[in-house]
């Protein structure tokens, strides 16, 4: 919760309204954003993205898990997002819960795309070793540490930049085996497979404050919307998941112009984050 | 319910000629038949009854094909101790499925996720300011779950709250559209959810032309989502119609 008086209030909306807003930016410049690669040691890809005072830490592990009897040629993604109570004291005990959910649910419905999986962000069947028997169950577990607005993008893009940090470990598999048995894997820890993630989209949140929308909105400003709109979009442009946060409704054809709106910001931070990405892959190779 | 089972179900499709489309559909062929024989704009018929539960303040019951939703409201009433002073209402959704709801025992979805898009999906049309320090409890029960559970819930959740007197802007209607392949199908039941590449699903108040809550799942081009907007809109605007017609029917039957 933030506590503002109503000049603050008048300041923050009457900025946004005159394309200025408190901390300098326009309506639709991002802050300032930071990307580290390969954080954590004992997972197999893992990133911390910082937008300004927002702070979060993804990690990605894989595991050898059994393929679901309704998509035997597909391994398993879980998506989950843990709020610290370092962040915010309110997220103490099972305060956290509510908005860690909501968190999940968006970002599993933003790179999950179908349930045919078309359209999505990940490749599932990429995560198959042996058709029906045994399948990569990838974890992504997203960390909020620090926040101040715009949690979702920054979590869909720490999700992207530890997926582009992800070997996953070549599997040879012992050939001699019957159709019945489970086959022998012999996970190799020295080949590594690059995961792919050309694919993956990334995550614009239109926060609208008064009659207009802005990007990265810090928990000021977000103390200040009538709704917000959370729209990933992926290279090709193409529209990979929509939800929508706040009680105030919006006329259909002001969703259709923040859906335009959202592409085209969409393309700036979509370069914007390869280039922070490849940086942050290179100066971790230095290191090492 | 029993007094009025002889009316009859109001049923609603928003019919391929009311389509008031200036430009043709883009996805023309067809390469799919729905399992329940209905036209891909076509919508399944749907019968609404206010009043299913007495003990409730306000309730509902719909039944949209094989979907079989229960709503009852409680409230508004004093708001737990535990709870922050708040000069506004407080929405309290749960939605639970029966464990006979789904073909194989205790598969349902998760409630949680369930009923947080239930309370965003409503919030933006009650009047919350209209009974502060107090809490209004939505709690639905999917007896079978047949294919557009959280729309038919949403729908069936706002009859409720009319039901029971909660001063609202307008009703909720929700529509969800499925796109298979090349097509947009409308309304879909179960097995056609299960081979979706992507889902749309939009929560309106109809006479206002307001979107209270908008999902989409998979990939989408603009054109399409322009397409399936509309379908959804103008399905939405029928439905809001019935509903209407069901709270007048029930309330002339009670003044007799």
């Amino acid at each position: 919760m933030v506590g503002l008086s109503v000049g603050e209030k008048h300041f923050i909306q009457g900025g946004i309204a005159q394309d200025l807003r408190t901390d300098g930016r326009k309506r639709l410049t991002y802050r300032p954003i930071f990307v580290e690669t390969g954080v954590i040691a004992q997972a197999n890809g893992s990133a911390r993205v910082k937008f300004g005072g927002t702070e979060v830490i993804a990690s990605v592990k894989a595991e050898l898990g059994r393929p679901s009897s309704s998509a035997p040629d597909k391994g398993k993604v879980s998506i989950f997002v843990d709020c610290s109570p370092t962040a915010a004291p309110q997220f103490e005990g099972r305060g956290g819960e509510e908005l860690s959910m909501e968190l999940s649910a968006a970002l599993r419905q933003c790179l999950l795309g179908g349930k045919s999986g078309a359209g999505a962000g990940i490749n599932l069947s990429s995560l198959s070793i042996v058709d029906g028997k045994v399948c990569w169950d990838l974890y992504i577990d997203g960390l909020v540490i620090s926040m101040d607005g715009n949690v979702l993008d920054a979590l869909g893009a720490a999700i992207k930049a530890a997926l582009s940090n992800t070997g996953i470990p070549k599997v040879n598999i012992a050939s001699a085996s019957t159709p019945d048995e489970q086959p022998e894997v012999d996970v190799s820890d020295e080949e590594f497979l690059q995961f792919d993630t050309t694919a993956l989209p990334v995550i614009v949140t239109l926060t609208k404050v008064g009659r207009h929308y802005i990007v990265d909105a810090t928990s000021e400003e977000e103390s200040q919307m009538s709704s917000a709109v959370s729209i990933s979009v992926n290279r090709q442009g193409l529209i990979c998941g929509l939800t929508k946060r706040g009680g105030a409704g919006l006329d259909p054809s002001v969703i259709l112009d923040m859906i335009s709106v959202a592409k085209h910001v969409s393309e700036q931070l979509m370069n914007k984050l390869d280039s922070e990405i490849a940086a942050a892959e290179a100066a971790m190779e230095e290191d090492s | 319910m029993a007094a009025k089972a002889g009316a009859a179900p109001a049923t609603y499709s928003p019919s391929p000629t009311a389509n008031k489309k200036n430009r043709p559909p883009i996805f023309t062929d067809i390469d799919w038949i729905r399992p329940d024989g209905r036209d891909f704009h076509q919508c399944r018929p749907a019968f609404l009854r206010t009043g299913a539960v007495n003990a409730a303040s306000g309730s509902a019951y719909a039944e949209f094909g094989n979907t079989k939703v229960i709503v009852s409201i409680f409230g508004p009433r004093e708001s737990k101790k535990a709870m922050m002073y708040s000069d506004i209402g407080r929405l309290n959704c749960n939605v639970s499925y029966t464990t006979f709801s789904t073909p194989v025992r205790g598969q349902a979805l998760d409630n949680k996720d369930i009923s947080s898009q239930l309370h965003k999906s409503l919030e933006g049309a009650i009047m919350l300011d209209t009974f502060p320090k107090t809490t209004v409890d939505v709690f639905a029960l999917v007896l079978e779950s047949g294919g557009c559970d959280l729309p038919v819930v949403i729908s069936c959740a706002s009859l409720a709250l009319a039901d029971a007197g909660i001063m609202m802007y307008d009703l909720v209607a929700a529509v969800s559209v499925s796109c298979l392949g090349k097509n947009l199908v409308i309304d879909p039941v179960s097995e056609e959810e299960n081979y979706q590449d992507g889902s749309l699903m939009i929560t309106c108040l109809p006479s206002r032309n307001e979107v209270t809550q908008l999902t989409i799942t998979g990939e989408w081009s603009t054109p399409k989502i322009h397409e399936a907007m509309e379908l959804c809109l103008d399905a939405c605007s029928k439905l809001g119609k019935i509903m209407r017609s069901c709270l007048k029917e029930s309330a002339s039957t009670s003044q007799e």
